[in-house]
């Protein structure tokens, strides 16, 4: 699907517009994943697995739309293959699976694992063929020297169908250079709101696991506008020394309230002290960064995180690295890096509206 | 149309190329570039004036009747200044080496109407009888035969009635003859035969129980413009039972229905299998982008849907916004994942 009304494409250009002007996050490639997929159209979910004999399918290049490339006024279900073998995975970073864009839903699966989904296939259909595709692999999916297959099945109503375009490959945030502990690994996730979910002793088991930074809309809460909760726990590696320690959240769409053990440590509001948060309306592009009180970790014992979100409209939840405890050093480059950088723009609308 | 064009014929022709203007989108890729001759048609016809219905069926004696070179008008060969009915008739024989091949009888230009029928069956029609007389004279004819029309290696008869209002007459021209679709599909179920069809829109219509008996028989795939509903556009449901006799159980199923003017839903047994575009409800509007009549459809069956021996009846509501409408392109049957993978590989740079 891809005719666009002009109003559409009015606002798309508006987003656009937005995305620019915001400090987009930084992307390492680790591997490009571009070039021959093997491809079959139809649908089978075996076709997810490790060990599935896909020798006889065809290839497409990826990316590019099917229609282009022998499947001409194909609708439906199709599936793409590929064997990728990975090298040295680097810790401390998140990796993203990026696949650009998908026309119109697609569900990703490494080593017939659900990674994630966009767009909802029949009978309820809804596409997603604008959005571009970008998935955290939580740790377990990959292992360092291994082979891995990652299989997508993709539904396209008609028009183009596909991976359209796009960066495709496995890349880190660069930001994740920052963090002297990634916490992005282990969080859980519930709708809704309740005063006894800050606390570190809150029975949290049933609460589903959530891939952290991603849209809860990647994570299967599609349309979900309105109050979450995430929370992790964690232990410090030994030796790990809690003096002057930040905690780095990335963005968060919309507003936030953080917990650690217990206590508020901190939320959007907070960082207008340093110029991180101007105006109602912006918060989902700030960066939360928030300073840990003295003597708050345990370093013998678990710590627990809670974080109390509402999103107004759109996509929610916690979207960009990077996530994880930063010392003061790591913490100033890194707030020197984007702190520092108040666009033209920001600077008439401050003198115009907040003086 | 060989003859000078007279200002009622060149107003008409003006008409013609204005609404094939404005329906420019809706035109339909009917050209031999994806068909392949089989049987050339063109030569000797048996050839009457006048008209009776009798004369339809196959096993109508027409050994008195003329011979007439086909293509060519009637005026030449000996019915000079006449206008009105008229039948063509030929016996053909068919080989079953063509059985899952999809068949086209291309009966070329016609001056004016046509109804056309394989072994008493129609298949076809272009322009209008009195009283509603309308001229199809510039239409090429292409008509799909439903195989179980078709009496492979025996023979079988086509039957062409024509009307002609003035002026030339008859099977005027073209490549007459059998045609076959590139593509051999093979079905587990074909599904291009009679159907039923009613227009309007009544959303019971997709249950299994419902009465269909009254409706009027319909071709598909064929345009409804060709089979009575004549500059109809709206709502049109159609309707057909059939008995599964069982693919692979363990195989998913894709049932394929071509191409749609211009939206559509599909039912089997008042379950929704699929759909293309978004047809309006009482809260929100119908979104046509202008592009489904273009798309090919192909829907995949929940598994377990179809079991063997049992009766099913498939429901397609469509819904045409200008233009030429209904179920217009084929093919239309059922088929399993696997044969249907092979059959988009195997047409992979052909289409």
């Amino acid at each position: 699907m891809k005719t666009l009304s002009l109003k559409r494409s009015i606002f798309f250009m508006l987003v656009l517009l937005i995305g620019l002007s915001s400090h987009a996050e930084e992307l390492r490639r680790l591997t490009s994943l571009s070039g021959f997929w093997k491809f079959s159209i139809g649908d089978d979910i075996r076709w997810a697995g490790i060990s599935y004999d896909d020798s006889k399918w065809d290839q497409v290049n990826v990316p590019g739309q099917w229609e282009n490339q022998g499947y001409n006024d194909y609708n439906g279900y199709a599936w793409y293959r590929k064997k990728i073998h990975v090298g040295e995975l680097p810790s401390n970073y998140t990796i993203y699976l990026m696949l650009g864009r998908i026309d119109d839903a697609d569900e990703v699966y490494v080593n017939g694992k659900l990674l994630a989904k966009s767009g909802k296939f029949p009978p309820n259909f809804k596409t997603a063929y604008d959005k571009t595709r970008k998935y955290a692999i939580p740790a377990g999916y990959l292992k360092a020297n291994q082979d891995a297959v990652i299989a997508i099945r993709v539904y396209d109503t008609f028009l183009d169908g596909g991976i359209l375009d796009g960066k495709i490959g496995m890349y880190v945030d660069i930001d994740n250079d920052f963090l002297d502990l990634n916490l992005s690994h282990g969080w859980k996730f519930h709708t809704g709101d309740s005063k006894d979910w800050r606390a570190p002793d809150f029975k949290d088991e049933a609460w589903k696991p959530i891939n952290v930074p991603s849209d809860w809309e990647n994570e299967g809460y599609d349309d979900y506008n309105g109050y979450a909760w995430y929370r992790l726990k964690f232990n410090l590696p030994k030796n790990f020394n809690t003096n002057d320690l930040f905690l780095s959240l990335g963005k968060i769409d919309d507003i936030d309230e953080v917990y650690l053990n217990g206590r508020f440590i901190g939320s959007v509001y907070d960082l207008k002290r340093d110029g991180e948060f101007k105006r109602a309306g912006w918060e989902y592009n700030a960066r939360r960064v928030y300073k840990i009180p003295e003597g708050l970790l345990k370093t013998d014992a678990a710590n627990t995180i809670a974080i109390r979100v509402y999103d107004t409209q759109l996509r929610g939840g916690i979207y960009e690295g990077p996530i994880g405890l930063m010392k003061s050093d790591n913490c100033r480059r890194y707030k020197n890096k984007h702190y520092s950088n108040q666009s033209f723009w920001d600077y008439v609308y401050d003198s115009f509206f907040e003086n | 149309m060989i003859s000078p064009l007279t200002s009622h014929k060149m107003r008409l022709l003006i008409a013609i190329a204005l609404f094939c203007l404005l329906a420019m989108p809706q035109q339909i890729q009917t050209s031999q570039e994806n068909l392949s001759l089989i049987q050339s048609l063109k030569g000797g016809w048996t050839f009457s004036i006048g008209m009776n219905n009798d004369w339809i069926s196959p096993k109508f004696n027409d050994s008195g009747w003329e011979t007439i070179k086909v293509p060519s008008n009637w005026e030449d060969q000996g019915f000079n200044g006449y206008n009105g009915y008229a039948f063509y008739r030929k016996k053909i024989s068919i080989s079953s080496s063509l059985k899952g091949r999809m068949l086209y009888l291309n009966m070329g230009y016609i001056d004016d109407v046509d109804e056309v029928y394989m072994n008493g069956r129609k298949i076809g029609s272009r322009g209008g009888f009195p009283p509603k007389y309308i001229t199809a004279y510039n239409a090429e004819r292409i008509y799909y035969i439903p195989e179980e029309y078709i009496n492979f290696d025996g023979m079988n008869v086509i039957a062409v009635k024509v009307y002609d209002s003035y002026e030339a007459g008859g099977i005027v021209g073209g490549e007459i003859g059998i045609y076959g679709g590139k593509a051999s599909v093979s079905f587990d179920v074909n599904l291009q035969s009679l159907w039923k069809f009613k227009p309007g829109d009544d959303l019971r219509r997709k249950d299994a129980d419902f009465d269909d008996s009254l409706w009027d028989d319909v071709l598909v795939p064929a345009r409804w413009e060709d089979q009575g509903y004549r500059d109809y556009n709206g709502y049109g449901w159609y309707r057909k039972t059939f008995t599964y006799t069982g693919g692979n159980e363990e195989d998913k199923m894709v049932i394929i229905i071509g191409k749609i003017d211009d939206i559509d839903q599909v039912y089997i047994n008042g379950t929704l299998v699929g759909s293309t575009g978004t047809f309006p409800t009482k809260s929100s509007r119908a979104v046509i982008s202008g592009q489904e009549y273009n798309a090919f459809r192909g829907y995949y069956l929940p598994a377990g849907l179809l079991k063997k021996g049992q009766k099913y009846v498939i429901a397609v509501r469509v819904l045409d916004t200008g233009g030429e409408g209904g179920i217009y392109e084929g093919p239309v049957g059922i088929i399993s994942q696997s044969k249907y993978i092979d059959y988009w590989r195997k047409n992979k740079t052909n289409r």
